[in-house]
């Protein structure tokens, strides 16, 4: 793993820390308004700690519906941290947003215990790429996806670069759009943990 | 009976031999899964796609006869046939590995509950590729080889619902052997043994076991991963597996024996009392492919293998990939200046890759790479027949963090980077593959299969820094050196994995 200060909460995603200061920059005013994560980690059984796992492409349907929930090391679902583009892969919500959910999630935690959370500084989809690159200051073509051996989807085949740079925006924008459009079907049709 | 076929069947399933069958049917799934990897482990699946348009412009424009071609749109149409079909054949194929591993599980529930746990490493031992399915009618080899129609050709074979007849095949001799003509048949008589005989119910055993309320996790399966799903032409996602295809099943009586083989068979072959596609050979010993209509190949309601009619039986996937490729075949060699369309993803793999070929041609790289490769293959189902002999707990934690982790990073890490290696046999260059021979572990005191494995990740890391340094990186511990220590005889040492300070 890098970029970890051990004094600071391990999270999984930018608007999923839950104290002041604990985003990746540490400048974070509010729960729920970190920058970034603060682990990095690959994929499935990979991360170090609880509430580590990234989810969305290798696990069960009822991790997935359950992102960063993990309760032990080894147990996160994907890696992390969780980029807007990263859709589930199993289950009924397949095709639809995994940060969304992760968020949803975070927010009904701290909505049960009562605790303020404030907007995630990325905006509601979540973190793209080109946003952890400049956060990050590193190189515009460093790849963030994790776990991915079946081609990215901010991509697609488009022969002009630029063009296809356009197709894959709109691509997952509509992915975005439609995943927060559902959210409601979509806490229905997850099954309630069983452990 | 020939050489390299995996078990000697008896002539007839009855109380007196049904461990024996139910062994050879779980040889019969295991079988599956190294023949399946080996295909999926030769496709390049997502490649460069700006490299791959280049090279055949250039093909195009260098060729005679294509002056009248817009040479840019056809090169673009052809890039996208190369790279959806190439990452739709891995992912089809992965999906079906997947539920050959759920098979493998569901049969081994099935043994485990009615006779005795089942023997994986016996049948490791046993493995050698190429190999047969004892009794089959017609006999045909199976190969552990790179993707081509030849090898979806075994497949099909592999996974057919009717009896077939294939010219080219050997009709099965030994009269020892009890005759069948699709593992369906197979499967059939199994289960009239069991409803005459095994009524149940039957002792409780240590299974792997569906996900339940108020039950200790069971997070053991999953039909898709990012693996399953491949992108159509516009980059949307598509996803190997539906929902409602086959689960995990409890085996306590005979219901639940004849359900657990029931999805099996359906998985497999699909939905046989509707009409669906049948295998058929033409003059050439080569199945008859379906036509392919506006780049979709059509099938009929008995080739699904789910209620809702989303997911194919591997049969059908298999026929899918099959057809298409024969399609894409021919369009390829209509036009002038292009290759064979299966060399521009597909490595060129020797069939049956041995580790002795590895260790005469001398690259010690090479040699300790497939010794991993073969150690963690022997290693899961050292992992997986544990877990017939423990508790839930430690049935998860050998799961979790050993099975899974070997199976997503550790099998397909070495799987994806040996192919990084060549070597030359009688004078041809191959791409090294997995050999998937099974793994001897020394069974001595101090020396365990896990201490055995992490000597061969420091010996390779030390062969090849290029490659491999990141093995011994303290900050991959959570790879290699997390495995949990699953001893010979079953024994799991507590509080594994232990992550190195």
């Amino acid at each position: 793993m890098e970029n970890i200060q051990i004094t600071k909460e391990l999270h999984v995603c930018m608007g999923l820390n839950t104290c002041k200061y604990q985003g990746y920059s540490g400048t974070n005013n509010c729960a729920g308004m970190g920058d970034c994560s603060t682990v990095n980690h690959p994929c499935h059984t990979l991360n170090e700690c609880r509430g580590q796992g990234g989810c969305g492409l290798f696990g069960t349907t009822e991790e997935f519906c359950f992102p960063s929930q993990n309760n032990c090391r080894y147990q996160g679902s994907c890696g992390a941290p969780i980029l807007n583009s990263r859709f589930i892969a199993q289950g009924p919500n397949k095709g639809l947003s995994v940060w969304q959910l992760a968020r949803k999630r975070f927010e009904e935690k701290r909505s049960a215990s009562n605790l303020p959370f404030g907007a995630p500084p990325a905006g509601p989809y979540g973190p793209s790429n080109e946003y952890i690159n400049q956060l990050k200051n590193q190189p515009a073509d460093t790849d963030n996806s994790s776990c991915g051996q079946s081609g990215s989807r901010s991509c697609s085949y488009i022969a002009d670069p630029a063009e296809r740079a356009k197709a894959a925006y709109a691509r997952v924008l509509t992915m975005e759009e439609k995943s927060a459009a559902e959210m409601n079907e979509t806490l229905k049709t997850c099954p309630p943990r069983v452990y | 009976m020939n050489p390299g076929k995996l078990f000697k069947m008896p002539t007839a399933v009855n109380p007196s031999n049904f461990e024996e069958v139910m062994q050879q049917a779980i040889a019969l799934e295991l079988a599956t899964i190294p023949t399946y990897l080996s295909t999926y482990y030769s496709i390049n699946r997502a490649q460069n796609q700006d490299t791959l348009y280049s090279k055949l412009q250039q093909q195009l424009g260098a060729a005679t006869g294509n002056a009248e071609l817009d040479i840019n749109s056809l090169a673009q149409e052809l890039k996208v046939d190369i790279l959806v079909y190439a990452n739709k054949a891995a992912a089809l194929i992965m999906s079906v590995a997947i539920e050959e591993m759920l098979h493998l599980a569901l049969a081994s529930n099935v043994k485990q509950a009615i006779v005795s746990p089942p023997d994986l490493l016996g049948i490791s031992k046993s493995l050698v590729f190429p190999t047969q399915l004892d009794g089959h009618e017609p006999e045909f080899p199976i190969n552990a080889a790179k993707l081509s129609l030849q090898q979806l050709s075994t497949f099909l074979q592999i996974e057919s619902p009717d009896p077939f007849v294939d010219p080219a095949d050997t009709p099965e001799t030994d009269n020892s052997v009890e005759k069948y003509k699709t593992i369906g048949q197979l499967y059939n008589a199994i289960i009239n043994c069991i409803q005459n005989n095994f009524p149940g119910p039957y002792a409780a055993s240590p299974q792997l076991l569906p996900p339940q309320k108020s039950a200790p996790p069971r997070p053991y399966y999953s039909q898709n991963s990012i693996n399953t799903v491949y992108y159509d032409r516009n980059h949307n996602p598509v996803f190997g597996s539906a929902d409602d295809s086959g689960e995990l099943i409890g085996v306590t009586d005979a219901a639940t024996a004849v359900a657990a083989i029931n999805e099996i068979q359906h998985q497999g072959e699909g939905n046989t009392s509707l009409d669906h596609d049948t295998l058929k050979f033409d003059a050439n010993n080569m199945p008859i492919p379906l036509p392919v209509v506006n780049g979709e190949v059509q099938f009929k309601a008995g080739d699904y293998d789910d209620g809702s009619k989303k997911e194919l039986s591997h049969f059908d996937k298999f026929l899918e990939m099959y057809s298409l490729g024969v399609y894409y075949q021919e369009k390829f060699a209509k036009i002038n200046g292009l290759d064979d369309f299966f060399s521009y993803f597909v490595y060129t793999q020797e069939s049956n890759p041995k580790q002795a070929d590895y260790d005469q041609y001398g690259t010690q790289a090479l040699s300790l790479c497939s010794q991993l490769g073969n150690a963690i293959f022997t290693y899961i189902l050292l992992m997986i027949e544990t877990c017939y002999y423990k508790d839930e707990a430690t049935q998860f934690d050998v799961f979790m963090y050993g099975i899974h982790k070997s199976m997503i990073w550790l099998l397909s890490g070495v799987g994806n980077t040996i192919n990084s290696y060549t070597y030359y046999k009688n004078f041809q260059a191959y791409t090294a593959a997995l050999t998937f021979e099974y793994f001897p572990f020394e069974n001595t005191p101090g020396k365990t299969p896990k201490q055995q494995i992490l000597s061969l990740v420091d010996q390779l890391a030390a062969a090849d820094p290029d490659n491999w340094s990141w093995l011994t990186d303290p900050k991959y511990a959570g790879y290699w050196p997390a495995l949990p220590d699953v001893r010979l005889d079953h024994t799991v040492i507590p509080d594994m994995p232990v992550i190195p300070a």
